[in-house]
């Protein structure tokens, strides 16, 4: 509280004390110049982002739940916290710190050149003066403290995620290096830990030059950090002259840096305290699992030239703190292939900073139709954007709301389009288009799998059923994943569903496809698929493959097909809690479950095959990336269709590896067809296959149900 | 200058099929049909050559002859950068064989005067490797069979090509133009045509011609023009083969069983 014999008023702060009017309106000036500098800096990078392509725009009520969850996530932390939680509250540490003193430095700016001279109201004293105090000396503390962590992260704990090495280049390109980010990246904290320090020093010698005033002097512990600065530089022998001279030099040093820091906040990585916020109010709450719909009547299609390219990922190149957590995430990354989600989003910065965001005003149009994808400095390698399977780890993870994966399917469009793709691919597409699917077979043989089941299943084309199951190309055609198919049927069948397929008349739901670029291909193909269901009587569609769960459910409505679309495992998870099927043993395995992406990180369904699991009594004992860290097997992005280069390791023998470190592991159990082709030969391939089974998780439940479920299915019986 | 690459809509069969009544062809209910794969090579010369020219002084036409089905086959085509299509039909074109259709070709050839036409050199479903020899012969143009390279500059006198011989050998040709070529797998790698782009070609339009309007006399097209006649398609029996099992000395006895059955 205040002492006695101190009129409240006294107890402030004087502004500019012993300052000379050439000293004011030097700073003055200086304050103004860097406000102009900071405002013309967001002119200059608000101009870059309106050179890209407008998105559709949201509603107000859409932007006040955006605002409001943006709010949230920059509140809570939210998404800093993810897979590196101390990094995450430290930066809470410097975000809280640096808000409550820039609330503070607003406060004073409030009172002293608005309120006051305007409306000669003053509040900056007395008991709130020194509430102010203690609040924004906690907040200073906070902010050194955070400050401390990373200088100490990036100096000593130097997480690999952290370094610029460059796996879409090698040593001769010019390009090679984005090491010199790592210059202002220090610079950046240097600034900011002596603005925080210096203030301290300055609180300190302003205590010492007035201590012979109690309003200063008796109030000073209120800033404890202050104080104790005071403490030390008597204790060193300051007299409150020295103290004064101290305080004017620290004055003019802490004024002017601060001044310079905002002043170059839209220039340096500093603008992330706006990009960042602005990427995440922008953000689509669908990129991972539905891709924009493409005009097949353009002139061309996805993105060629830098003009193509959309405001919002500008934005986003602009957000990117580079923290590395997609670099890290990314499986192709991982298996030694020439992609890091990071540098991506970097090169798409770099070019629109160079050719977009020059200072002075220049024509556009010869810098909006500069090439995106080549070979030269400043290009996306096509390799780079091979290598994505679209798997959304990088997209997923991003604390910003950078969304790498559409993106990288945009640019694929065109490549595609100009039939810049590796020759398997090209044939996969070409057969996609002649058969309808990807295993180049007549359409004739799709329903072949069937042949060996003990029942009939109904021609859904022919007549109504309850569920429509979709059954996929892989499901269809794979031999390995056919014996799937055939299992799912039987429970079924046992479970008294009234099941039917398309038979001849499916084709591939074309999630792949579009997931490679080829956006005309899918379209027709869903077209073809829409046009074929909306043919039939059904309620829901069920399928044991979740890339074309993903697109039915999410993508074919574009293309006018609404369905209730579930995945298999979800399905089954419904047929158990009603009792329709119950395991007729517990299963005394211990299993690992793989999430597929397609499944789980982009549509969420981690729990209903976890518990389908549990119903069959095995042991599940979780990977170490499960679920949204879920690592890819490899397949994804039209990857399955395409040899790896030799000298590279297959992400799925790295995924092959994880599971086999599990003590005691019986089956791996997975949840997609690509999923088991991938990883039964990585299971070979690492020399795993007498240790350890992959299953589907349809046939763990088989084998479960087996002793009353599956054993009177052996009878031919007609369903229905 | 033209180039005229005649393409071909082929089949391609399943493993399970069944002949027409007539016995004389598979029931196309069992084929799945596309652009024959050797005419993409040539239609992918014929473009390089055009895209390495000044922009307009050449035109790639292509041609198939066959009903509208085909037209799937012309719009790949132009989707990979051909500029005109042209497809003849006539009811009576059932029973053409390679001379016959090579008549329309050569017709065709006559009205749009190319500096070459490029052929596939075979087609991937009957492989006769015929159609584009008689071209040459019934126009009397120079011709050279199976090329794997192509040297040729729009408007020149000659084109130098060059062939794969057995042993590694290259024989390198110069031939004078116009010339009929007939092109061999892997001269380039054919491009792929976008779903996209074969949208866009949907809206060219594709010149319907019939053998009249060529000026063919009904004994010159179909079957009457054909030299030759398919009489019969059949599958032939199969030998007979057994999977031998069980140990070696056992095998070895079942082995010396069926010598000694062979051999009567």
């Amino acid at each position: 509280m205040i002492p006695s014999g101190i009129a409240p008023t006294e107890v402030t702060r004087i502004l500019f004390q012993d300052f000379s009017l050439w000293m004011l309106l030097a700073f003055y000036a200086y304050a103004i110049t860097a406000m102009a500098v900071f405002a013309f800096g967001v002119y200059v990078q608000v101009r870059k982002y309106r050179s890209g392509q407008r998105g559709a725009a949201f509603s107000w009520r859409q932007l006040a739940t955006r605002l409001a969850d943006t709010a949230k996530v920059i509140a809570s932390h939210r998404a800093l916290r993810r897979r590196d939680a101390r990094t995450g509250r430290l930066h809470a540490f410097i975000f809280y710190g640096f808000t409550l003193l820039f609330i503070g430095t607003a406060t004073i700016t409030l009172q002293e050149d608005i309120l006051g001279p305007l409306l000669g109201v003053n509040f900056w004293h007395g008991q709130f003066y020194l509430l102010f105090k203690l609040v924004l000396n906690l907040a200073g503390a906070g902010f050194i403290a955070g400050l401390t962590y990373m200088m100490y992260r990036r100096g000593w704990l130097r997480p690999p995620k952290l370094d610029y090495a460059r796996p879409d280049r090698t040593p001769e390109d010019a390009d090679f290096s984005r090491e010199r980010y790592r210059i202002e990246d220090w610079a950046f904290l240097w600034t900011l830990l002596l603005i925080g320090i210096t203030g301290f020093l300055l609180s300190g010698a302003r205590m010492v030059w007035l201590q012979a005033e109690p309003a200063v002097w008796e109030t000073r512990w209120w800033a404890p950090f202050g104080a104790l600065v005071a403490a030390g530089l008597k204790a060193i022998g300051m007299s409150s002259e020295g103290a004064g001279a101290l305080r004017m030099g620290l004055w003019w040093f802490h004024g002017v840096l601060a001044l310079t820091f905002v002043a170059l906040i839209p220039y340096t990585k500093a603008k992330h305290i706006v990009t960042a916020a602005t990427s995440w109010l922008l953000k689509d709450p669908n990129a991972l699992n539905h891709l924009p719909l493409g005009n097949l009547d353009a002139d061309h299609i996805g993105y060629r030239t830098l003009g193509d390219v959309s405001s919002r990922y500008l934005v986003q190149a602009d957000a990117c703190t580079k923290c590395g957590r997609c670099h890290e995430a990314c499986p192709a990354r991982a298996a030694g292939y020439p992609l890091s989600p990071r540098d991506v989003i970097l090169t798409l910065r770099e070019q629109a900073n160079a050719l977009l965001g020059e200072v002075l005003p220049k024509p556009r149009a010869a810098a909006c139709a500069t090439p995106l994808v080549g070979l030269a400095t400043g290009e996306f390698r096509p390799d780079t954007l091979w290598s994505c399977r679209q798997c959304g780890a990088c997209t997923e993870i991003c604390p910003v709301g950078v969304e790498h994966l559409p993106l990288i399917n945009l640019l694929r469009r065109d490549m595609v389009d100009q039939g810049n793709m590796d020759s398997a691919l090209q044939r996969t597409l070409g057969a996609i288009g002649k058969t309808g699917n990807c295993f180049n077979e007549s359409r004739r043989k799709r329903p072949q799998w069937t042949r060996d089941l003990p029942l009939k299943i109904k021609d859904a084309r022919k007549e109504p059923v309850e569920v429509l199951w979709f059954v996929g190309d892989y499901a269809s055609f794979d031999p390995r994943s056919q014996k799937v198919s055939r299992a799912f049927a039987r429970i079924l069948h046992a479970a008294g569903i009234d099941f039917g397929i398309l038979y001849e008349g499916e084709t591939t739901a074309g999630n792949d496809v579009r997931r490679v670029g080829e956006e005309g291909l899918f379209q027709q193909l869903a077209e073809g698929n829409v046009e074929t269901l909306s043919g039939c009587t059904f309620s829901r569609i069920v399928t044991t493959d979740p890339h074309s769960f993903n697109t039915l459910k999410n993508e074919y409505p574009d293309l006018g097909g609404s369905y209730q679309v579930s995945h298999a495992s979800a399905y089954l998870k419904e047929l158990l809690d009603a009792g329709r099927i119950a395991p007729a043993r517990q299963l005394d395995f211990t299993v690992t479950y793989h999430d597929p992406c397609h499944l789980g990180r982009l549509n969420k369904g981690y729990d209903a095959p976890r518990e389908v699991v549990a119903a069959t009594g095995a042991k599940l004992v979780e990977l170490p990336r499960s679920r949204d860290n879920s690592f890819c097997c490899g397949a994804g992005g039209g990857r399955v269709w395409v040899p790896d280069p030799p000298g590279t390791s297959k992400v799925s023998e790295i995924r092959a590896r994880e599971a086999a470190e599990i003590e005691g592991l019986d089956v791996l159990v997975v949840n997609c067809p690509k999923c088991m082709t991938m990883l039964e030969d990585a299971v070979k391939t690492t020399g795993n296959e007498r240790n350890f089974r992959v299953m589907e998780l349809t046939e763990l439940l088989a084998e479960a149900l087996e002793a009353d479920a599956v054993a009177p299915a052996a009878a031919p019986a007609e369903v229905g | 200058m033209k180039i005229l690459v005649p393409v071909k809509r082929v089949a391609s069969l399943d493993d399970e099929f069944e002949l027409r009544d007539d016995g004389r062809d598979v029931d196309p209910d069992f084929c799945e049909f596309d652009l024959n794969e050797f005419d993409e090579y040539a239609l992918e010369t014929a473009v390089l050559i055009k895209e390495a020219a000044p922009e307009g002084t050449v035109e790639v036409v292509v041609l198939t002859i066959g009903p509208d089905d085909a037209d799937d086959t012309l719009r790949k085509a132009l989707a990979k950068g051909a500029d005109r299509a042209i497809r003849v039909d006539d009811a009576d074109l059932g029973d053409a064989d390679r001379v016959a259709i090579a008549r329309i070709i050569a017709k065709v050839a006559e009205q749009e005067e190319p500096g070459l036409v490029l052929c596939g050199a075979q087609s991937s479903d009957f492989g006769h490797a015929q159609t584009g020899m008689s071209v040459a012969a019934l126009l009397g143009w120079p011709r050279v069979a199976v090329v794997s390279r192509l040297d040729y500059a729009p408007g020149a006198a000659s084109a130098t090509v060059e062939r794969e011989l057995e042993g590694g050998l290259v024989e390198r040709i110069e031939v004078e133009t116009p010339a009929v070529l007939t092109i061999q797998l892997g001269i380039n790698t054919p491009r792929y045509a976008s779903l996209r782009a074969i949208k866009q070609a949907n809206a060219k339009a594709i010149e319907s011609r019939t053998p009249t309007d060529l000026g063919l006399s009904t004994g010159e097209i179909g079957g009457a023009g054909a030299l030759s006649r398919v009489r019969r398609v059949y599958v032939p029996e199969r030998g007979k083969s057994e999977m031998i099992e069980g140990t070696p000395s056992q095998q070895a006895a079942r082995l010396l069983e069926i010598i000694e059955e062979v051999q009567g």
